[in-house]
């Protein structure tokens, strides 16, 4: 059984350039190879936090639920748009649960944060959630680039109610990735430690896969040259 | 023989009921008396998401997305079909041109395109384009009717009247077009009282201005005549009063879809 690999899943090859920046072009390229999810990879992945990075329980949280929403809005879309109907009734089921927890975790994080909470993002996923192939192998990607994030953020919520829910979004997290690897034939525990990741560095893979953008400009001063 | 049996069961049951009442009398082992006083409790976690969120209704959902650069809209997902017309990424008022999706579909080569309605004459025109000529797919749950018998726009969101507002629209020779078209932007603060506080630009055009500076779309708008609407009046566009503009300002998001009927 061949492993999934990061060259699988990168569109236009961001995440592979968001790891050279993060660790180098040697270590990319030996990555682009290395199974997803592997000891070899995420070691490779644990790049040091920046020096003094302080960071509160709100920007954790903030970055928690951009994440999030990220998430639920890459299953809503392929579902809305006929992405998931196209489906064996096993991988339907699958990206539906999916979804749905995705949309439970944005809105408890929402309320959670209240006024605090980060304005909504626009996402453009290009072609990752047209296809069954590219919504699965992206899936898999960001539900194990998810789990390696809340392994390395929960330790450093400084409330412990908050480090507990998140414990508990993180066990969750981890049997989606499961469930995903699982759906594709792959090893649903590819190996005995899961590595964590720093929250600098899941920001810079995922402005690397250029899924957050800035909203289309669409009012303007202009005088409208409308037919009147 | 059966007397004996029975007096060896009663015998059992006797010594198993003595052992049970000298447990339970007893104090647990030290190492799980220490086990039970070292555990602490568990953490309550500070929120819990409660019940997973199913998709909602997707009945009066439309998905829209902007060109990413100008691209040649064909009649089939084929890059090699017949061009239907060309989209450029802006508009003439400088924003970000928008299409609505109407499908989606793959070439022979397993390529994502969309099926998208065109803002361009003849009204109604629809093509294909490749997915990555377009951003980041959005969407709305709001839909403008607009009557021209009845001079009268209603805004709907989720299939719900939110507005309903009188309008004027296109003079005998310049009617306003009817079909299904779109919001593609919104214009605010411009100098020109004609045209009210807010003008919405839709993917509708006037067959007949089509040398209208900027192609001759068709505007939603307000007004510096309000005595004019409800009436037949202008030169295709839809003309409200400027209360009514600027409540649906607030309520009618771009990429809203226009029936004009």
């Amino acid at each position: 059984m061949r492993e999934l690999t990061l060259k699988d899943v990168d569109r236009d090859e961001a995440l592979t350039e968001a790891v050279a920046e993060l660790c180098g072009s040697s270590r990319a390229e030996f990555l682009r190879t290395a199974a997803l999810g592997s000891a070899a990879m995420l070691g490779a992945l644990a790049t040091p936090a920046p020096a003094s990075a302080a960071v509160s329980d709100v920007d954790i949280l903030n970055f928690g639920l951009l994440f999030e929403r990220l998430q639920a809005t890459f299953y809503t879309q392929a579902d809305e748009l006929g992405t998931v109907a196209s489906m064996s009734a096993a991988k339907q089921r699958w990206a539906e649960t999916l979804g749905a927890h995705e949309r439970a975790h944005v809105r408890i994080i929402k309320q959670v944060l209240g006024p605090r909470a980060g304005p909504r993002p626009a996402f453009d996923f290009g072609d990752a959630n047209e296809t069954d192939a590219a919504f699965t192998k992206t899936a898999v990607a960001m539900e194990d680039l998810t789990v390696a994030l809340l392994t390395g953020v929960t330790p450093q919520v400084h409330d412990r109610g908050l480090t507990a829910a998140l414990m508990g979004l993180l066990t969750v997290e981890a049997r989606h990735a499961a469930w995903a690897r699982n759906i594709i034939h792959e090893t649903p525990a590819p190996q005995a430690f899961d590595e964590p990741r720093t929250l600098h560095s899941v920001r810079g893979t995922i402005a690397r896969t250029r899924f957050v953008v800035a909203r289309p400009k669409t009012g303007s001063h202009r005088t409208p040259g409308y037919t009147g | 023989m059966i007397r004996r049996r029975a007096a060896v069961l009663v015998g059992l049951v006797a010594i198993f009921t003595a052992i049970g009442v000298l447990r339970a009398g007893s104090p647990p082992p030290a190492a799980v008396r220490a086990t039970q006083h070292a555990l602490p409790p568990p953490v309550a976690p500070a929120f819990t998401p409660g019940p997973p969120r199913p998709l909602g209704s997707t009945a009066h959902l439309t998905h829209w997305a902007p060109v990413r650069h100008t691209v040649v809209a064909r009649t089939d997902p084929d890059a090699a079909a017949t061009g239907a017309a060309t989209l450029d990424a802006t508009t003439p008022e400088g924003t970000r041109n928008l299409v609505v999706v109407l499908d989606r579909g793959v070439d022979a080569g397993g390529h994502p395109w969309v099926h998208v309605q065109l803002p361009v004459l003849p009204n109604g025109t629809t093509g294909w384009v490749p997915r990555r000529a377009l951003g980041g797919y959005a969407d709305v749950d709001t839909r403008l009717v607009v009557d021209v018998a009845r001079l009268q726009a209603t805004l709907y969101r989720d299939g719900r009247v939110l507005q309903r507002s009188p309008v004027a629209v296109g003079m005998p020779g310049w009617d306003t077009p009817l079909g299904e078209f779109y919001v593609r932007n919104r214009l605010t603060r411009y100098r020109s009282p004609m045209y009210g506080p807010v003008a919405f630009g839709t993917s509708a055009r006037s067959p007949r201005a089509t040398d209208w500076p900027a192609g001759g779309f068709v505007g939603i708008h307000g007004t510096d005549r309000p005595e004019l609407v409800p009436g037949r009046v202008s030169h295709g566009c839809i003309r409200m009063r400027n209360a009514d503009i600027v409540a649906l300002a607030r309520r009618m998001p771009v990429g809203t879809p226009v029936t004009i009927r």
